[in-house]
């Protein structure tokens, strides 16, 4: 198949090739003996869920890795050195990358941020008059028609994302590797940087597109390479592929082992939404949630599955629509109301927004309810203590003592933590916002099973997650969160992870 | 590998908490005391006299006060530069309302009230409309000192004769009463940080505010709160400010924010937030207390023991840092 992507133009100029790679981390083979080429003016999506080695394979191009075996050339020179050297070898013969975490300067004009730390200039005297001129013209280059003197401030996320790739272009790469690089963006927004992708690549530059949005792959990529557990399982034509095949090669063979679910008879709803809207993100989002259940929400990185729950939660405001607890509207929903009414809440980023790593674990367990370890209003140490032994038995937290920092713990030790501070408040339901990254196999098992026995306790829980193949194991139901509304719903037993990532990558 | 850590280390070795390393910070704290009255009571004739050691009681109330409750706010990752002018203020306030005829206890409950009203202005427009409490306090620092010193023409404001505001500087056992008050808000203090639910979701808003907001911690009246108390805290060192010069004096207190805010830091709270203790501010207020008192007494040029003043306090804090980092290399290794 390789060969046949290769021969569309027989004409074809290498500028990156990596040949029988293999790379182990501890405990994981990274890279397994991977070979992969792409020639000048290509773009290549590349295609593989979390922890497939598209990241290993990006940082043996760009030198931030060396291969346990195998070799790198780029452009036609092979990767010599070790160490820091090998990335700076890699980015002297015309290697970038454009990562999601943009690297602006907010209160900085376009033109110093994209000569950031390089500004032309005499003797430390700045030469803006050039500086501007020069920014002007890369900035046509991609279509980003705006004065180089404004500031990077007031730019939407895609006009940054751009602004990004225009300062990588600025150093005039051979290859330039692109890693998700509309995933926070509308689809209106996307376009622009699809736009900018394609001429980039009329210029000769060869792209790699890292992505999961079928639909872009199909307009900018005239091939994939789809990567699963550390190898390269297919290179193949888009324009002849069927989404679904895709991911099953994505997949493998991986489906097949759902738990079996016990099913249940439930009446109450708790919790209704209806038609609700957050600009520019969500439009018309309607379900419901019934006691007892567990209810998937699947989408890709960037699909507003965070800002969903965070708009339920009252975290964020919406624009329109209802949200109705146990059949009372809430209208305007306000955080700490709606934790009075029952709601928890686990946030995506376990260290930014779940964890005060420096104290303890009893503390960051009862934070959620402090009324109930305490005598007369004083904190009872005796109670604290055997509050946190409650929800460490429970769900299985490894540490060596209730008062330990929990940023000593482990990260699966942690999110049960996160996820156990609300059985401590006796919450009856909980929004579950990627219980699960960043957790170890072992620990992620545990959260699903804690997931299905405090469902099976009558709680309610939404749980969101962009790994597909854990969706069977836990949950009664599964939407799926595309294009900024609800569109699929699958109902166990019949929760086919090919059909759920399908329906999440689709096309229009 | 720090799961592995913790699940294979036994117990005993993993009491660092309440351990000696845990505690570095207050033992070099103790250490730099002991070398300061050394030196002092070698150097300085007069310092290890009985009065002199009550002098440098009374000074520690006069930082200490308001030291414990800017402990709360440095740890809850915020900073209070009101300090000494809201204590010059409520002084002069404070003189007005005895001047009126308001009963010694009526006026001294407005006193605190005012204080914490005022105080909590900065808390307010922190918490709802996200204005640095550098800034807000910056404003207080400037526009009390102002109204202060407008109202008064800068005079001191005379109270005449009132017993109870006498009886506040009568020493007690030949202990001055601010001493004891400082001694008893110390302990209410160390409770509180320590023992209360506001008090640890005070560390929990300095160690993270956003994991403190979503489990539920009412952030925002928690920080009105803490400039609430800072507020009544700095009413209370005004109240014992008259009655120690008889008089409301909008002068008075001068510089005091920056003793405060070193004594904090050198006690070892981080400026960052989420970390410190009330004991470590008690041995710093100690520590710039005693070396202002032995610059004096040892006869340096007032302009000079300013120099010193600075240099000290940024070698207690520079060492109090490395022997801090010392440490846990150690406990790593």
């Amino acid at each position: 198949m390789i060969e046949s992507a290769a021969s569309q133009s027989p004409t074809r100029t290498i500028i990156a090739s990596i040949a029988g790679c293999t790379k182990r981390y501890p405990g994981v083979l990274a890279l397994d003996n991977a070979s992969f080429d792409i020639a000048a003016g290509e773009v290549r999506a590349l295609l593989g869920k979390n922890g497939a080695g598209k990241s290993t394979l990006i940082r043996m191009l760009t030198g931030a890795d060396v291969p346990d075996a195998g070799t790198v050339h780029i452009g036609g020179e092979p990767l010599t050195q070790s160490g820091s050297a090998r990335a700076q070898e890699s980015f002297a013969l015309g290697v970038r990358v454009v990562y999601q975490e943009l690297s602006l300067v907010p209160g900085m004009s376009l033109a110093e941020n994209l000569f950031l730390g390089r500004w032309p200039g005499k003797a430390g005297v700045l030469n803006y008059a050039d500086m501007q001129a020069q920014a002007a013209e890369a900035m046509a280059r991609l279509g980003l028609d705006l004065p180089p003197s404004r500031l990077v401030a007031g730019l939407s996320p895609a006009e940054r994302q751009l602004l990004e790739i225009a300062r990588v272009l600025l150093g005039k790469p051979k290859l330039v590797i692109l890693d998700e690089p509309t995933s926070s963006l509308a689809a209106a927004e996307a376009e622009k940087v699809m736009t900018a992708v394609k001429r980039i690549a009329s210029e000769g530059i060869a792209v790699i597109y890292v992505s999961h949005r079928m639909n872009e792959i199909r307009q900018i990529a005239r091939s994939a390479t789809v990567m699963r557990d550390g190898r390269i399982v297919d290179t193949m034509d888009v324009a002849g592929a069927d989404t679904r095949d895709i991911v099953r090669l994505m997949l493998g063979s991986e489906a097949g082992q759902v738990a079996a679910l016990e099913t249940r008879t439930r009446k109450n709803v708790v919790l209704e939404v209806s038609n609700l809207a957050l600009q520019p993100k969500l439009s018309s989002i309607s379900f419901k949630l019934q006691e007892g259940e567990v209810l998937g929400i699947a989408g890709l990185l960037g699909s507003g599955r965070t800002e969903l729950l965070q708009s339920i939660i009252g975290v964020r405001s919406f624009d329109a629509g209802t949200v109705m607890v146990d059949g009372k509207p809430a209208r305007r929903p306000n955080y700490r109301q709606m934790l009075d009414a029952g709601f928890g809440y686990t946030p995506e980023s376990r260290k930014e927004e779940g964890i005060v790593p420096l104290l303890g674990v009893d503390e960051n367990t009862v934070s959620t309810d402090f009324s109930s370890v305490s005598r007369y209003g004083v904190l009872s140490a005796r109670r604290m203590a055997n509050a946190t032994r409650k929800v460490i038995q429970r769900l299985h937290v490894k540490t060596a003592q209730t008062d330990t920092p929990i940023g000593t713990l482990s990260g699966g030790n942690q999110q049960k933590i996160v996820i156990g501070r609300w059985v401590h408040a006796d919450s009856r339901i909980l929004l579950l916002d990627e219980p699960t990254r960043g957790v170890d196999v072992e620990a992620k098992a545990q959260i699903y099973a804690i997931i299905r026995q405090l469902a099976a306790e009558g709680r309610s829980i939404i749980f969101v997650s962009s790994e597909i193949e854990e969706l069977p194991l836990v949950c009664d139901r599964v939407v799926v969160l595309r294009e900024g509304t609800l569109k699929e719903e699958f109902i166990s037993p019949d929760i086919d992870q090919d059909a759920v990532m399908a329906a999440c990558i689709a096309g229009h | 590998m720090s799961l592995e850590k913790a699940a294979t280390t036994p117990p005993s070795a993993q009491r660092r908490r309440g351990g000696f390393a845990q505690h570095m910070n207050e033992v070099s704290l103790f250490v730099a005391i002991a070398l300061l009255y050394i030196v002092f009571t070698a150097t300085a004739g007069g310092f290890m006299t009985f009065n002199n050691q009550i002098n440098i009681l009374r000074d520690a109330a006069t930082i200490g006060i308001a030291a414990w409750a800017a402990t709360l706010i440095i740890i809850s990752g915020e900073i209070d530069v009101s300090v000494g002018p809201m204590v010059a203020f409520i002084s002069v306030a404070l003189a007005y309302l005895l001047q009126w005829g308001v009963p010694t206890p009526i006026a001294f409950v407005l006193a605190i009230a005012i204080g914490a009203a005022l105080a909590s202005i900065a808390g307010i427009l922190r918490a709802y409309f996200d204005v640095p409490t550098f800034v807000g306090t910056l404003g207080l620092w400037s526009a009390l000192r102002g109204t202060a010193l407008f109202v008064t023409d800068a005079l001191p404001v005379s109270i005449g004769r009132n017993d109870i505001v006498d009886m506040l500087d009568r020493p007690i056992l030949g202990v001055p009463p601010a001493a004891i008050i400082m001694l008893v808000l110390f302990a209410v203090f160390a409770f509180v940080s320590r023992k209360t639910a506001f008090g640890r979701s005070v560390f929990a808003i300095g160690g993270n505010p956003h994991a403190a907001f979503l489990s539920g911690i009412n952030v925002a009246r928690i920080r009105v709160a803490l400039f609430a108390i800072a507020g009544a805290m700095a009413a209370v060192s005004g109240i014992l400010l008259l009655s120690r010069l008889g008089s409301g004096n909008a002068t008075a207190a001068s510089g005091l924010e920056f003793d405060v805010i070193a004594a904090v830091v050198v006690g070892g709270t981080a400026l960052s937030g989420g970390r410190g203790s009330m004991l470590g501010t008690l041995l710093g207020v100690l520590v710039i207390t005693l070396i202002g008192n032995g610059l004096v007494l040892l006869g340096i040029n007032p302009f000079f023991q300013q120099v010193v003043r600075g240099l000290i306090i940024v070698v207690a804090v520079l060492a109090n840092i490395q022997a801090i980092k010392r440490s846990a290399m150690r406990n790593k290794g």
